[in-house]
């Protein structure tokens, strides 16, 4: 097997991983650097994310205020050194993205613009049009070409990691074009592979969002925390599910019922008011718009469409001017896809999954509890989002905690020797092996598409943005009889290059891994908080027993084993998450309440 | 209005050099339904028909640049092209123009790459300055300067385009050159010097014959003929003032 | 199901004989460029004008009644229609080749360029007949 020695790997070339590679290569030029693809990097999935990031910018704005937003928004299961961290960072990450050129949108007189985002008290999210993902990745991609010791593996689809004497030692992954298997020994990996919304039925993420890089880390041993939390996006594309950001709302769309009627205001997020209002109605955070569409729905009141019960995204009071000029491309969406022009119809939109808050989990500095491993981005979970996450949190968390992870595996490789090159080498005969046997010919198996579909329907029903014991112990169940079949999965190609077949094959496998830590994450959290909203007598939030992180540990071909984990509180302790003209009330009495003590 | 169309026929070029020397024909049904894309057709065939049909795609909004085919002749995303509009079929289905086919309806990317590699495509300063000091400025005109130069999505439709790269797989191309300009044009970039030869050299600007396909199938509307035909006068202009000015005096 | 064996047979390159049939944009653009000899007879039909010109009277005279013949009449003909598609296509890519001009923070569209073009052709073209007419007055 073809070997190359890197002192950092990084598998996953998104805006995490590009962030992290830039950041080895500035801390010290002479450590060669591996970033492992299965994509090229402009294809990673960090190019559709629309609606910006958030930093503290403007002067009545402080990172009290962002760190509170965040640790409500994600009801109180943040780390809350690691957010503190964050909204220090963040400002400074997003100018240098801006030296390196990104095009940010601007104000009139050239500085930085910030808009209104969900659940955010006051504007701090820069934004890049309506394609702020898109911006920063390729920002992200041409800026890395610049450092000649970040050496790309582009279009490696990776199997393994290499473990060794306790520590990470490289990655085993598949030149996809030739089908050669490769061998890249690191001193340090670090994991940048994204979320696994593809695990659910309907949502808004690409092909490639499959939880390869938290199906690695799972199966060697590491936690997967906070797995239940799967972030439903309010409004989505019916039938595709494809994404109309949330700076549609915070431009002021509203969301309308069938009768027309500005729903939120009946669950607390209310009153409704013409223009947006930080925090409330259209503007609160996405659990609990997703959570009132639910409800609307059982009281029948949504819209029927050809791709189930919908709402409707009401923008045509912003004009047709101002909508190409700020959403230029959610109007060509409504336009290409669904034949509605957004100026002068409303847009069906219903939920769909979109991010995944839990995931490998991480320290401060981005270490997992595997010594040599690191993991950043929606693969990790560092502590931010807690049990919801906030629109603009994620795209700055890929800037703040990329260079974290890339500055930490760099002091971790000067400081490291390689592995046993012959004992390395027989650990990744053995991975290869696995993974041909993974996807031998199998006759009379099921399809691929077959187990993916039941899968995704089943996470679905059980899983969903409501929740019963029922549901989840039916999902739990389905995914075990999955894995079962998943074993005889049958494959058409037997092709050795360009076997496509064989990558899906094995990518369902990670989401059955990975599905199976959510659900059976989900079954045990016996409250609901945030995006984990039970119905069968645990309709509260619990602190007493859950103000835990939940982690999922994998035990083979078992149902994972489910442990708990304190989350760290300094200076907010829990609180109500309030929003509307009921936040406003609350925010004004906690404020006087804290001065008082202060 | 019920759809009296049920399926829609494929005629999808295949080539698996494992098998055989030269690309295929082969025919595929698959079940027609109004909202459906030509991803979507294809992700059936691939899903229940016939697993060894390779392709590429992820995003399925036309912002990665995964899917480029040639679609009925034409070069398109395959995300948001609809078999509505291309009813009553058969659809043929044929890998992007003018590269080489490593499988089905992969192409060779590498090329496209190295060539976007070779430009210096990342800001090189006017000024220095300090993160402390902030952003540099950058007023809303300025920005629309390289609005639509900085929306390259890399799909390459515009090379599938070009007779020209066609022609001669040296000429660096629309999407590259539309890309080196963004930058050149970029109002806190001053890095247009070091950009030059790649402009001036014959596979620069000068293998361009204004067909102006690329800016007619870019989806993104970038206007690739832009960028490069606007650039032979800087080219021209470089070429000239060499006699006036020392060397490497070229703003 | 096929079994893969690994191969030498490297990507391949389609070929480009043809290339210009293949698309109708491709065909219009081979006729734009053919246009351009219609520029050059044109201009040699001129040329020969001035030489005769400048060889006196009687030699310019047979140009001009060389140019009422009927083949010349025809020639002539083509000649227009093809000037005006040249004129036509070269609006059409014109816009493509001038830099971005920013008007109250718009950008430029090329229709109005392509209209500026039309426009300035028409009246030149006027200014030339009003001329010839004055000319001949």
């Amino acid at each position: 097997m073809d070997v190359f020695k890197a002192d950092v790997a990084i598998v996953g070339a998104g805006g995490a991983g590009l962030r992290a590679a830039i950041a080895v290569a500035e801390a010290d030029p002479s450590l060669a650097v591996a970033l492992v693809s299965k994509v090229y990097p402009m294809r990673s999935h960090t190019v559709a994310a629309e609606g910006g990031a958030a930093g503290v910018t403007q002067p009545h704005d402080s990172l009290d205020a962002h760190f509170h937003d965040t640790v409500a928004g994600g009801d109180w299961l943040c780390e809350q050194d690691v957010v503190d961290y964050f909204v220090a960072q963040a400002h400074e990450e997003l100018v240098q993205l801006e030296h390196w050129g990104c095009p940010w949108s601007r104000t009139p007189d050239g500085r930085a613009n910030v808009r209104a985002f969900g659940g955010m008290k006051i504007e701090r999210t820069w934004f890049a049009a309506d394609k702020t993902g898109f911006h920063m990745l390729h920002t992200l991609f041409q800026t890395s070409i610049k450092y000649p010791s970040i050496r790309r593996f582009d279009e490696h689809f990776c199997v393994d990691l290499v473990v060794d004497d306790g520590r990470v030692r490289g990655v085993v992954a598949i030149d996809i074009a030739s089908g050669e298997f490769r061998l890249i020994q690191a001193k340090a990996v670090v994991i940048a592979t994204g979320g696994a919304g593809r695990v659910f039925r309907e949502n808004t993420n690409g092909g490639i969002v499959t939880g390869d890089g938290m199906a690695l880390a799972y199966r060697h041993g590491v936690p997967l925390r906070d797995m239940e939390f799967m972030q439903y996006h309010p409004t989505c594309m019916p039938g595709t599910g494809l994404l109309f950001t949330e700076a549609c709302r915070g431009e002021g769309g509203f969301l309308l019922n069938k009768d027309g009627y500005r729903y939120l205001q009946d669950y607390g997020l209310g009153p409704a008011t013409p223009q947006p209002r930080n925090k409330a109605m259209e503007l609160g955070p996405r659990d609990r718009l997703s959570q009132a569409y639910w409800h609307e729905k059982r009281k029948g009141r949504t819209i029927s469409g050809p791709h189930g019960e919908v709402v409707h995204l009401d923008l045509r009071h912003l004009g047709e001017r101002k909508l190409r000029e700020r959403l230029p491309q959610i109007y060509e969406l409504a336009l290409n896809y669904l034949g509605v022009d957004p100026a002068r119809e409303p847009i069906p939109v219903l939920p769909a999954v979109h991010y995944t808050m839990g995931g490998i989990s991480a320290d401060i500095r981005t270490a997992a509890p595997l010594p040599g491993l690191y993991s950043v981005g929606e693969c990790s979970s560092v502590g931010i989002h807690g049990a919801n996450r906030l629109g603009s949190n994620s795209l700055t968390e890929l800037l703040v905690f990329g260079k974290v992870a890339g500055v930490e595996a760099a002091r971790d490789a000067v400081s490291t020797q390689h592995g046993n090159a012959s004992a390395l080498g027989m650990l990744a005969d053995a991975a290869r092996e696995r993974a041909l046997a993974a996807v031998a010919p199998h006759d009379g198996g099921d399809r691929i598409a077959t187990l993916r579909r039941e899968m995704a329907q089943s996470m679905e029903d059980g899983c969903g943005i409501y929740r019963s014991g029922t549901t989840m112990q039916a999902t739990c169940d389905k995914l075990a009889e999955l894995k079962q079949r998943y074993r005889r999965v049958r494959v058409d190609d037997g092709s050795i290059g360009w076997n496509t077949e064989r990558l899906l094959a094995l990518e369902l496998g990670y989401q059955l891994d990975v599905a199976q830590a959510i659900a059976h994450s989900a079954l045990q959290r016996k409250e609901s908080r945030g995006s984990h909203q039970r119905l069968d007598g645990y309709e509260q939030r619990d602190d007493v027993n859950y103000l835990q992180h939940s982690l999922a540990t994998y035990q083979g071909d078992d149902a994972p084993r489910i442990g708990y984990g304190p989350v760290k509180i300094t200076h907010l302790p829990p609180g109500i998450r309030a929003y509307g003209e009921a936040g406003e009330h609350y925010d004004a009495v906690s404020h006087a309440e804290e001065g008082a003590r202060a | 209005m019920p759809d009296a169309v049920k399926s829609v026929e494929l005629e999808v070029l295949r080539y698996r050099p494992e098998q055989e020397d030269a690309p295929v024909w082969q025919r595929y049904v698959v079940p027609y339904s109004h909202d459906m894309s030509v991803l979507q057709a294809l992700q059936h065939v691939k899903d229940e028909l016939d697993g060894s049909l390779s392709f590429r795609w992820s995003c399925r909004m036309a912002i990665c640049g995964s899917c480029g085919m040639m679609i009925n002749g034409k070069p398109a995303l395959s995300c948001e092209t609809f078999v509505r509009d291309l009813l009553p079929g058969p659809l043929r289905i044929e890998a992007l123009a003018h590269l080489p086919i490593e499988r089905d309806l992969i192409v060779s990317v590498d090329g496209f790459v190295k060539k976007l590699e070779g430009i210096k495509p990342y800001l090189i300063p006017k000024e220095p300055r300090t993160l402390a000091q902030g952003e540099y400025l950058q007023t809303p005109e300025q920005l629309e300067r390289i609005e639509s130069f900085s929306s390259c999505i890399n799909c390459m439709l515009c090379y599938a385009a070009c007779p020209q790269f066609g022609l001669d797989p040296d000429f660096i191309g629309p999407g590259v050159l539309a890309l080196l300009h963004r930058y050149n044009d970029d109002s806190r970039d001053g890095g247009r010097a070091q950009r030059m030869p790649v402009l001036n050299a014959e596979e620069g600007v000068w293998s361009c014959t204004a067909v102006g396909y690329c800016s007619e199938v870019c989806p993104k509307h970038v206007d690739p003929a832009n960028a490069v035909n606007q650039n032979k006068v800087n080219s021209a202009k470089d070429y000239f003032l060499r006699f006036l000015q020392p060397k490497g005096a070229t703003r | 199901m096929s079994h893969g064996r690994p191969t030498t047979r490297g990507p391949y390159v389609r070929p480009m004989r043809g290339w210009w049939r293949r698309d109708p944009f491709f065909v219009r653009y081979m006729v734009r460029e053919a246009t351009a000899l219609a520029v050059l007879v044109y201009a040699i039909v001129l040329t020969v004008g001035v030489v005769r010109l400048a060889q006196g009277e009687a030699a310019f005279n047979g140009w001009l009644h060389a140019l009422r013949s009927p083949v010349s009449l025809a020639l002539h003909a083509v000649l227009l229609v093809s000037m005006i598609v040249h004129a036509y296509s070269w609006f059409e890519i014109m816009p493509k080749t001038m830099p971005i001009i920013v008007v109250g923070g718009r950008r430029l569209a090329a229709r109005t360029i392509q209209r500026a073009g039309w426009a300035a052709t028409v009246v030149v073209t006027v200014l030339v007949f009003a001329l010839a007419l004055w000319a001949r007055g």
